[in-house]
């Protein structure tokens, strides 16, 4: 019998702060627009959420995932405003995928983790296509000056569209 | 490369007893997108952002910490049966009282001063983490109304691929707050509830003077690494 997926289980509200710092510069030495990603997580009452973990995984400026120069993965908390911040490059697009960043949401009360894609534009990709339109613009960053905001709401009204893969 | 979970062998959304999970998992269904590039690569070494915790938490002598000593023996292998080698592994749990060195955790019981109970190590060869440590004690949930976690290990895995990301925890077996707990009881299927508890070793098998565990982690994924150019 072929092994199963062991199942997945939260993170639990004590998952170590140490764990979760200083892994969210990503910029150190790539080339390309450097940007700052930052946003707020809350849940369904709209309270901000302390020590959320985040991780993205993204392409470098070229829409390259293999950049020796360029470590596309990195990993966030968010504070006691449920506010988290990234400093990385702009990815670029690839062969049917326009400009995007993975996110991936861990943290305590969440049984699995929560898979979202944060993109730059409304553009046609095959990803952003398989939300149903009216969703589609909550995964669109907006942005601030330098910065591109990305607030994530678990769930309710205006609830951020996560994947299931 | 991936296959669709089987959701009977992962955990429900919102649980009952367990009333975050009702204002954090998406009232949404999830949406199917289809998987590229972007999703089947990953991360080939997180130790390029975090770096190693050593992988002994239960020290020796007068710097020992409180608590039966235990040996956790960790493979990590994918869909195929076929170990992870390089997989970064985080570990984390409570000392022997059931208190966690995290300044959240308000439970009314000793901090010990000899006890840091987490560590992030690489799998070797085989896939294989070892980790020396003390059994975590039970707890009880604040605000439940006699929710006890039983003794548990958290994990934090990265396999070859974004999605091979798995976070989950490790049972021991013949609690009898295994049956109660609503995390461990949110998977519905017997057999992948039971894959979450250790084996204990015969203890003329493992390390001296330590209860010897031992654990498989299987990670999403299946195949070669996949290309990321």
């Amino acid at each position: 019998m072929k092994p199963i997926p062991t199942g997945e289980m939260t993170l639990g509200p004590f998952f170590p702060r140490e764990f979760a710092q200083g892994a969210n510069d990503l910029a150190t030495e790539a080339r390309g627009e450097v940007i700052e990603i930052t946003g707020r997580v809350v849940q369904a009452d709209g309270k901000a959420l302390d020590n959320v973990v985040l991780e993205i995984w993204q392409a470098d400026s070229r829409g390259r995932f293999d950049d020796p120069q360029f470590f596309g993965w990195g990993r966030a908390a968010t504070d006691a405003n449920g506010v988290y911040r990234f400093r990385t490059v702009k990815p670029g697009a690839y062969e049917g995928r326009v400009p995007h960043i993975n996110f991936c949401i861990l943290y305590s009360g969440l049984m699995r983790q929560l898979q979202t894609t944060m993109f730059f534009e409304l553009a046609k990709d095959p990803v952003l296509d398989a939300v149903p339109a009216a969703r589609r613009p909550l995964l669109v960053a907006r942005r601030e000056g330098t910065a591109y905001r990305f607030d994530i709401r678990l769930r309710g009204e205006g609830e951020t569209p996560f994947f299931d893969d | 490369m991936l296959s669709r979970r089987d959701p009977k062998t992962q955990s429900e959304g919102v649980v009952a007893g367990y009333a975050q999970t009702s204002q954090r998992w998406p009232s949404q269904p999830l949406v199917r997108r289809p998987l590229t590039r972007s999703e089947l690569s990953g991360p080939r070494d997180v130790l390029q952002r975090l770096a190693p915790v050593r992988g002994d938490l239960a020290g020796y002598g007068a710097k020992r910490a409180l608590g039966q000593l235990i040996h956790i023996r960790a493979r990590v292998i994918d869909e195929d049966g076929t170990p992870v080698p390089g997989a970064v592994v985080e570990i984390w749990h409570c000392n022997a009282a059931g208190k966690y060195i995290h300044p959240n955790d308000s439970n009314d019981a000793p901090a010990d001063a000899n006890f840091y109970g987490a560590a992030r190590m690489v799998a070797g060869d085989s896939g294989l983490v070892e980790l020396r440590t003390i059994k975590p004690g039970a707890y009880p949930v604040p605000d439940t109304g006699g929710w006890w976690r039983p003794p548990h290990v958290h994990f934090s895995v990265w396999g070859r691929i974004w999605l091979s990301r798995l976070v989950t925890q490790m049972f021991f077996p013949g609690d009898p707050l295994n049956d109660a707990d609503p995390i461990l009881q949110a998977i519905r299927d017997p057999d992948a509830r039971n894959r979450c508890i250790a084996q204990l070793v015969p203890t003329t098998k493992g390390p001296q003077n330590a209860l010897v565990y031992d654990y498989q982690i299987v990670v999403r994924g299946r195949g070669a690494t996949p290309a990321l150019a």
